[in-house]
């Protein structure tokens, strides 16, 4: 690979056995998204709390640094320096596996995210399933939490978590599903690849100029996914609405009830990463991942390492408004009950998940398969590829938005009888 | 809708109808974005506001306090003489809900008769509930509530506060709390000159005006440096010392008072402090203490005789 000859090129050690290139190699750049994981975490913290100030009224840490912007710094020699208390009823080993169960799987989230143009730390084939898969570990981590702090809020906490994670994963995954039927692959790496072009048409106008705006978010398909997922994603990440696993006011702090100091900390290290990492994997398979206004110009013009950047910032653009979001959201939305939430993910957004998965296939149908593939019952074949798209687009349009409304309409509450005062 | 209306049916009008499909989160966000562009503007000061930051940032920043706010408990003297108003009349230290007052009367040196002044007035900050009782119940208006709250110490010891430290002139009380002292300063004035005719030389005069003036008190004039009024027979003393001195004596005499054993505060014995004859710190403190401590209780015995 490119990175692996530049690198020892750098080191001079061309004469180096090649798996220690390869290792260091990848200690290089497990460090690089380590710690910029760990510096983004940081800001994010600093961030949330100046906006959620503002939005309160109020004006948030502004004391150490300038605006405040070191106060995760304080709180982390502060975590350093507090006692590590372990229970003398708990599971000690499982006590204290439990955060690094938790924060281990959402730091190999991090490996197969693409960052920019050429910016991908390993480009997995199954990179959507890999996802999946390291994802829903972290649960066992909250679930080791809960039950080996022996601590009932703990409990109560981990099984709230568990319980929401499970049946917010469904349509998560399924949204994605519809995404990767679109793209006829799962590797994120391809995906901002294939998010080229213009909005909706993509590349498939001829001379058309590159834009980098053919975003999914734009299309039926990708924009009803990608609102199923930006859902599921927050209540992945247990922001708030969905914070119900650590709803402070009812169960103390959730799984996290019996942890202090540094434990405590890895596990809050876990959420915002995780926040982080929905939100660039939200970027990348729905917002275009790094596609944006000029990176396809600047790397036409032979300037790759400048595009790289500038996808770079794209991406990192996106991502951080999508955690904006998240943030004015925690402020603006008060807790849902637990069967709120559950029937929230079962009713609303599994059905739509599912429609939408059709609806993909549909427009996949529509969009590239010949009129022989239909059974000459459709004659596809005299249409261009952008009069296609269009067809499709509109086709899926409706049936997503008749679906919408019909969700919606049958899982109304019916109206709330008037509020009669005794005589 | 007025037709409709049955009696015993609240119809509630929200001002909107009722939100559903994700309209509410729309608001709620509207509703939270006018805050955070509103928390760039303006600060948030008049009651008709709903939106502006409202923080204070408060080393910086300070809201004024009301001029009926209270802390803790100061002791008036009088600008221009250095005379305290306090007449040792006790009503404070008998309604003092924590008992933290202590006062001992002056006595005229020559003739030894009670005289309206104070020796010596000890007040203990760390244990005061700052009820305002004493300067509620003070006929002379010598006790009053003081603004200042930024007291806080490493030690304990600075929150037991003495004569010295309690005075402050009346102009820094009539600063403090203009509309409450322009009613009170006539009347509080003349009992003073009352007070005045039975006190000889520098009894009742103020020992502040020989001490440093209290870092938050406004420079008072210092017209005369009269010497601090040290209780009878006593030496100068350096100020923490005196302060423990102080304290021990009146507790000292408190356990006399009541025949019951002292309590075990020095282990020197009692003797009588051979004045100017150098001894080391903790002897002589030692030694004053279990001085002051036998003398008073003398006294308290003759007083009982008598």
């Amino acid at each position: 690979m490119n990175r692996t000859i530049v690198i020892s090129q750098i080191l001079v050690i061309e004469q180096a056995p090649g798996w220690l290139v390869a290792a260091l190699n990848h200690a290089i750049i497990a460090g690089v998204l380590l710690i910029g994981g760990a510096i983004t975490m940081m800001l994010q913290v600093w961030v949330e709390r100046r906006l959620i100030a503002r939005m309160q009224d109020r004006l948030g840490p502004n004391r150490v640094g300038p605006e405040g912007i070191l106060q995760s710094i304080a709180d982390g020699i502060k975590m350093f320096t507090k006692e590590d208390i372990i229970p003398r009823a708990a599971d000690r080993w499982v006590h204290l596996l439990a955060p690094i169960v938790a924060l281990a799987p959402i730091a190999m989230m991090l490996a197969v995210l693409p960052w920019g143009r050429g910016l991908v730390a390993v480009d997995l084939e199954v990179g959507v399933l890999y996802i999946a898969a390291v994802s829903s570990i972290s649960g066992v981590g909250l679930m080791m939490a809960g039950w080996g702090s022996r601590n009932t809020f703990a409990l109560l906490g981990a099984m709230r978590s568990i319980a929401q994670l499970i049946a917010y994963e469904i349509p998560l995954i399924i949204a994605l599903l519809g995404i990767v039927l679109l793209t006829g692959g799962m590797s994120l790496a391809r995906m901002p690849e294939l998010q080229a072009g213009i909005p909706l048409f993509g590349s498939s106008i001829p001379g058309a100029p590159d834009l980098g705006l053919g975003w999914f978010i734009f299309t039926p398909v990708g924009l009803l996914g990608g609102i199923i997922f930006f859902i599921c994603a927050l209540a992945e990440g247990e922001r708030t609405p969905f914070d119900i696993p650590e709803a402070d006011s009812e169960i103390v702090a959730g799984y996290m009830t019996e942890y202090s100091g540094m434990k405590f900390a890895v596990f809050y290290i876990a959420q915002y990463l995780l926040n982080f990492a929905l939100a660039v994997l939200s970027a990348v398979v729905f917002l275009g991942g790094w596609q944006g206004p000029g990176v396809a110009w600047l790397a036409d013009a032979g300037l790759g390492a400048a595009a790289s950047l500038l996808s770079l910032l794209w991406l990192l653009l996106k991502a951080w408004g999508l955690f904006m979001l998240m943030v004015v959201i925690r402020a603006a939305v008060p807790r849902l009950r637990v069967d709120q939430l559950m029937s929230f993910a079962w009713k609303y957004l599994l059905p739509l998940a599912l429609v939408n998965v059709a609806s993909a296939a549909l427009w996949v149908g529509l969009t590239e398969w010949s009129s022989i593939e239909w059974g000459n019952l459709l004659p596809v074949d005299g249409l261009a590829p952008w009069q296609r798209i269009g067809v499709a687009a509109l086709v899926t349009a409706v049936i997503n938005l008749g679906a919408t409304r019909w969700v919606l309409r049958i899982n109304r509450a019916p109206a709330a009888a008037p509020v009669v005062v005794p005589a | 809708m007025s037709s409709e209306q049955q009696p015993g049916v609240i119809v509630v009008d929200r001002g909107h109808p009722a939100t559903r499909d994700g309209r509410g989160l729309v608001r709620g966000i509207g509703v939270v974005l006018r805050h955070l562009r509103d928390a760039f503007g303006p600060r948030l000061e008049r009651p008709e506001q709903t939106s502006g930051v409202f923080t204070v940032q408060y080393p910086e920043e300070r809201t004024p306090l009301p001029e009926a706010s209270r802390n803790l408990p100061i002791l008036l003297f009088d600008d221009d003489s250095g005379h305290e108003l306090c007449t040792s009349c006790y009503q404070c230290e008998r309604i003092c809900p924590p008992q933290v007052i202590h006062i001992t009367q002056a006595r005229d040196p020559a003739s030894g008769k009670a005289v309206p002044a104070i020796d010596e007035f000890i007040l203990e900050y760390d244990a005061c509930m700052s009820c305002g009782l004493c300067a509620e119940v003070c006929p002379f208006d010598a006790i009053k509530m003081d603004h200042a709250f930024e007291l806080s110490t490493a030690t304990r010891d600075p929150l037991t506060v003495d004569r010295v430290g309690l005075a402050r002139p009346v102009s820094y009380y009539a600063q403090l709390a203009p509309q409450a002292w322009a009613e009170a300063r006539d009347g509080a004035m003349k009992k003073l000159q009352g007070s005045r005719r039975r006190r000889t030389g520098t009894v009742g005069m103020t020992p502040a005006r020989a001490a440093p003036a209290p870092a938050d008190a406004p420079a008072a004039p210092i017209a005369d440096a009269a010497p601090a009024g040290e209780p009878a027979g006593g030496e100068p003393v350096p100020a923490s010392d005196a302060k423990a001195a102080r304290l021990a004596a009146i507790r000292a005499r408190n356990a006399a008072a009541t025949d019951a054993p002292a309590p075990d505060a020095a282990p020197a014995p009692a003797g009588e402090p051979v004045g100017g004859e150098p001894m080391p710190a903790g002897d002589a403190k030692a030694a004053r203490l279990a001085a002051i401590r036998a003398r008073n209780a003398a006294r308290q015995r003759e007083g009982g005789d008598a």
